[in-house]
């Protein structure tokens, strides 16, 4: 049987990426501290089950694509106190991706 | 009622055990009970779980970094799926998390926090210790690493690049330090007795 | 903006890098019995998706911020389990503290 990937993963390792500002409300996975970062995607994590509907009582059906991605903490913090090379490295579902809207050469 | 849950003996109760239960834990019982009584979990289930529990400790962890250090496929097994390689040393996930171990080289240093609850490897090390899970650790890791690597007693050149990984949802993060000096004729065993869990968390570095 | 609504949007267990300076309390202990029958217990509740991981997560996080800021780690867990089994109908008001009534009467403790 031929198998019909219907939601390919949307961002390839390497692509850049923005978390977007959203606000779910009762339970989310997304700090808001990432909210609105220009993060680089590193690995494809697979699929799984939005977390924010299981909290919810969700616990089977369609699953989401799931990154781990990195930005340097410089981005992150202001007056990081750190070396320029540290990094921070998390785990995003798809959803809360957005391709970038304009090249970006930094 | 009391809920003052400090106190351990009551004045007008005769001790009946070593401890009289604070109000938590007379609701964790009820809790339990009232679960038991209705068929919904079997009442030896939380003791099989306890033991499930308890057979799980850094010594797992440190298996599969002795065995990584000794063994350069096993290492590059474990570094691409942590469950699949886990499972080949006989180290089964209990809780449905996927595990993935962070290289450490003389170049870059991880370390793990899980800053929205307690994400931690519990099926490879055990249950986290309470720092781990404390306001000041989750909150202050993934901004200040150093400082925070400081107060372990960890000091790391600024040449070394530090990773802090928040461990949000799925994963689940172990660290494979870097193999001290002059271990080259250890045995897996030796090398085993080196790796300590706060080394896995990454707050800690082996001394070369 | 509202001067409260970040307290609906901004769940008080996240705290990455949100101003807390105070230095990290090192120090170990084993859990108590109950702590780990309680954690046993949310293993098992998720196992049969009774009370899945991420909702016990959701209750520790909608207890608000007092109770958030004052409970221990299992305190927090029991207390999120008991609301998740009462708001899925799976136990009542009523068998809880009938329950808890009669746990305290066995071990001589005055409600």
């Amino acid at each position: 049987m031929q198998i019909v990937h219907h939601n390919p993963a949307r961002f390839q390792v390497g692509n850049m990426a923005s978390v977007a500002v959203r606000y779910p409300i009762g339970h989310y996975r997304v700090p808001m501290y990432l909210r609105g970062k220009q993060v680089e995607i590193i690995r494809i994590l697979g699929r799984y089950i939005n977390p924010e509907e299981e909290a919810f009582g969700r616990n089977a059906g369609s699953k989401i694509w799931s990154y781990l991605i990195t930005i340097p903490q410089m981005k992150l913090w202001p007056n990081y106190m750190g070396d320029e090379n540290d990094r921070l490295e998390i785990e995003i579902f798809e959803p809360w991706l957005e391709h970038l809207k304009i090249s970006n050469n930094e | 009622m009391s809920n003052d849950h400090t106190h351990t003996h009551s004045d007008h109760a005769p001790i009946l055990h070593d401890e009289v239960p604070c109000y938590y834990e007379i609701l964790e019982i009820s809790i339990r009970e009232l679960l038991v009584e209705k068929g919904l979990i079997g009442p030896e289930e939380i003791r099989e779980q306890i033991e499930v529990l308890d057979s799980r400790s850094p010594a797992l962890g440190a298996k599969l970094v002795a065995r990584a250090w000794v063994d350069p496929e096993f290492r590059k097994r474990l570094l691409d799926n942590g469950v699949d390689a886990a499972l080949e040393m006989g180290i089964t996930s209990y809780d449905d998390t996927d595990f993935t171990v962070l290289e450490n080289t003389d170049k870059v240093h991880h370390m793990i926090v899980c800053t929205l609850c307690s994400c931690y490897p519990r099926p490879i090390l055990g249950l986290p210790p309470d720092w781990y899970k404390s306001k000041e650790y989750r909150s202050r890791a993934v901004r200040e690493p150093r400082a925070v690597l400081a107060e372990f007693g960890t000091i790391l050149p600024d040449e070394i690049k530090i990773v802090v990984n928040d461990s949000t949802a799925n994963q689940r993060y172990m660290v494979l330090p870097l193999r001290p000096k002059g271990t080259e004729h250890f045995t897996e065993e030796q090398l085993e007795a080196l790796v300590t869990r706060d080394v896995m968390i990454g707050v800690k570095v082996l001394h070369n | 903006m509202s001067d409260t609504e970040h307290l609906v949007k901004h769940l008080p267990n996240d705290i990455g890098g949100a101003g807390c300076h105070e230095k990290i309390s090192i120090t170990e202990r084993p859990l108590y019995p109950w702590e780990k029958r309680c954690h046993a217990l949310l293993d098992v509740l998720d196992y049969h998706k009774i009370v899945n991981t991420e909702e016990k997560r959701r209750g520790t996080e909608n207890l608000g911020t007092e109770m958030a800021g004052k409970l221990t780690y299992y305190e927090k867990w029991i207390v999120s389990a008991s609301n998740c089994l009462l708001q899925k109908g799976i136990l009542t008001p009523d068998q809880i503290a009938d329950k808890t009534k009669e746990v305290s009467e066995r071990f001589n403790i005055k409600m």
